[in-house]
């Protein structure tokens, strides 16, 4: 561009007016929108590198920091619809990699770099460093301690699951617990489990879940980068974690990966299906478990029958022939009904037709002698009584025969 | 726990109670009519306890709502009924 052609901006008059007695004066306002227009326009946005120094975050969000190396130092700004991007402030001195470009302050006439992204030398290092620094803060106060973690409860009936709805995690956690334990019931609480504010928004969810009654709680999130997992090394789900009133299950990330989430929870699971496989008991260890108390409940009354039996024998021999006939009875009529109970699962044999007849004031009858003709008794079945009466005279038969013995 | 109160009693109460009606008659010092009475609960309380673990529809659903102050049935896809036949 020719100085004749120049058009006649205000910047270049200076370059037009070669002739005129007096040079044009300049404001200072002027020089710095021309250094800035130019450092601005001229420069293209770049990459550097370099040590931080005093960085410090301004009330109103946004950054200033100096960044330097050995022959050389620059003042830099981060405004807050970029810093707030950052998991943590740098560390003093901490070698970082800053994208951005160059103005002019014009205020103070000085050169900075704005900067638009900022990430420590070492990949997620800031969010290594951030992770850190939350980690001791919640080290100090007790909150990622073993002796603070809280057993699951055993019979859970209530499940909370605070997850994102439609995600693999919450397909995982419902397939497993109906498979271990489809009497239970689920509540969940969708949210947003990445992005900025991700991590407000779980805290809220747990405290949401942990209002309506649950009796544990699953956090859960699949696999992801350090970043996308961020929000569950928010600050806020640790305490939100931390003041559940029940115990929380954190199944967030692949094995690998640890969160604050997790260090703090009172169990980490590796993955979501891990978290609901923690909480949900398993039916078959339960069937089991059942099983045998019907076994040990079936043993037990023959224990009893076999101990009447043998007391009953040693003082029969004190006792009339027609007393010791009817304790005979008793017992033989008692060990039976042990013996069979044993020897079959109780429920199967309630099922079969086990029956208790009773009187009126819930006593037992228990023998001809008790069901005078005519007589009204209920007769307690498996699934309620039926209203009986004697419809002909009891006919008497000689003892049992004795399986238990 | 908040359910206990209003409905029937869970699992964990039956399986204390049937443990707990074990130990009494393993005691030894019953009366006829307390042991067989005792006995009787306990079958009672398998059979409900069993009946429990013999649902299988998983119930699941969502807090809606800013407060979660809603409840809504969730039927997700790909939830499969896995019944595992146990009871052969």
């Amino acid at each position: 561009m020719s100085e004749r052609d120049a058009p006649g901006g205000d910047n270049l008059d200076m370059f037009r007016d070669r002739e005129a007695p007096a040079p044009r004066v300049w404001t200072v306002t002027q020089v710095n929108r021309a250094v800035r227009l130019l450092l601005e326009q001229t420069l293209p946005q770049l990459w550097m590198t370099g040590e931080v120094a005093n960085f410090s975050r301004h009330r109103s969000g946004h950054c200033y920091f100096t960044l330097k190396d050995s022959a050389a130092q620059l003042r830099c700004v981060m405004f807050r619809r970029d810093a707030r991007a950052l998991p943590t402030d740098p560390e003093e001195g901490m070698t970082l990699r800053v994208f951005g470009g160059l103005t002019l302050y014009e205020a103070r006439g000085g050169y900075q770099f704005v900067v638009r992204r900022l990430e420590a030398e070492q990949a997620e290092g800031m969010w290594k460093l951030a992770f850190d620094r939350l980690r001791r803060k919640l080290d100090a106060e007790g909150l990622t301690d073993p002796a603070r973690k809280r057993p699951l409860p055993e019979f859970p009936r209530t499940v909370g699951v605070v997850t994102s709805l439609g995600s693999a995690a919450l397909r995982d956690i419902i397939a497993v617990t109906a498979r271990r334990a489809p009497w239970l019931r689920m509540l969940v609480r969708g949210t947003a489990v990445q992005g900025r504010g991700s991590g407000e928004e779980i805290a809220a969810a747990i405290a949401t879940v942990a209002r309506r009654g649950v009796d544990l709680v699953i956090v859960a999130r699949g696999g992801g980068s350090i970043e996308d997992l961020w929000g569950f090394n928010e600050e806020a789900v640790a305490r939100a974690v931390a003041e559940c009133a029940v115990p929380v299950v954190s199944g967030v990330g692949h094995e690998t990966d640890v969160t604050i989430c997790d260090l703090v929870a009172d169990l980490r699971a590796a993955t979501p299906s891990a978290a609901a496989e923690a909480a949900a008991p398993d039916r078959k260890a339960l069937v089991r478990r059942l099983e045998g108390l019907g076994l040990r409940l079936g043993r037990t009354l023959a224990g009893q029958a076999r101990a009447r039996r043998w007391r009953l024998d040693a003082g029969a021999s004190r006792l009339s022939e027609a007393v010791r006939r009817r304790v005979r009875r008793e017992a033989g009529r008692l060990a039976a009904a042990a013996a069979a109970m044993e020897a079959l699962s109780p429920l199967s044999t309630l099922a079969r037709g086990y029956a208790v007849p009773l009187d009126g004031e819930g006593r037992l009858l228990r023998t001809t002698e008790d069901f005078a003709l005519a007589r009204r008794f209920r007769l307690r079945v498996v699934d309620g009584s039926v209203p009986c009466n004697v419809a002909g005279e009891p006919v008497q038969q000689p003892g049992t025969a004795q399986i238990g013995r | 726990m908040d359910a206990e109160s209003k409905g029937e009693p869970g699992l964990d109460a039956l399986i204390l109670r049937i443990e707990e009606i074990v130990r009494r008659l393993d005691s030894d010092s019953l009366g006829l009519d307390e042991a067989l009475a005792l006995f009787e609960e306990g079958v009672g309380h398998l059979a409900r306890a069993r009946e429990i673990l013999d649902r299988t529809e998983l119930r699941i659903e969502e807090l809606i709502g800013p407060e979660g102050e809603a409840v809504e049935e969730l039927r997700p896809p790909g939830a499969a009924d896995r019944g595992d036949g146990e009871d052969a």
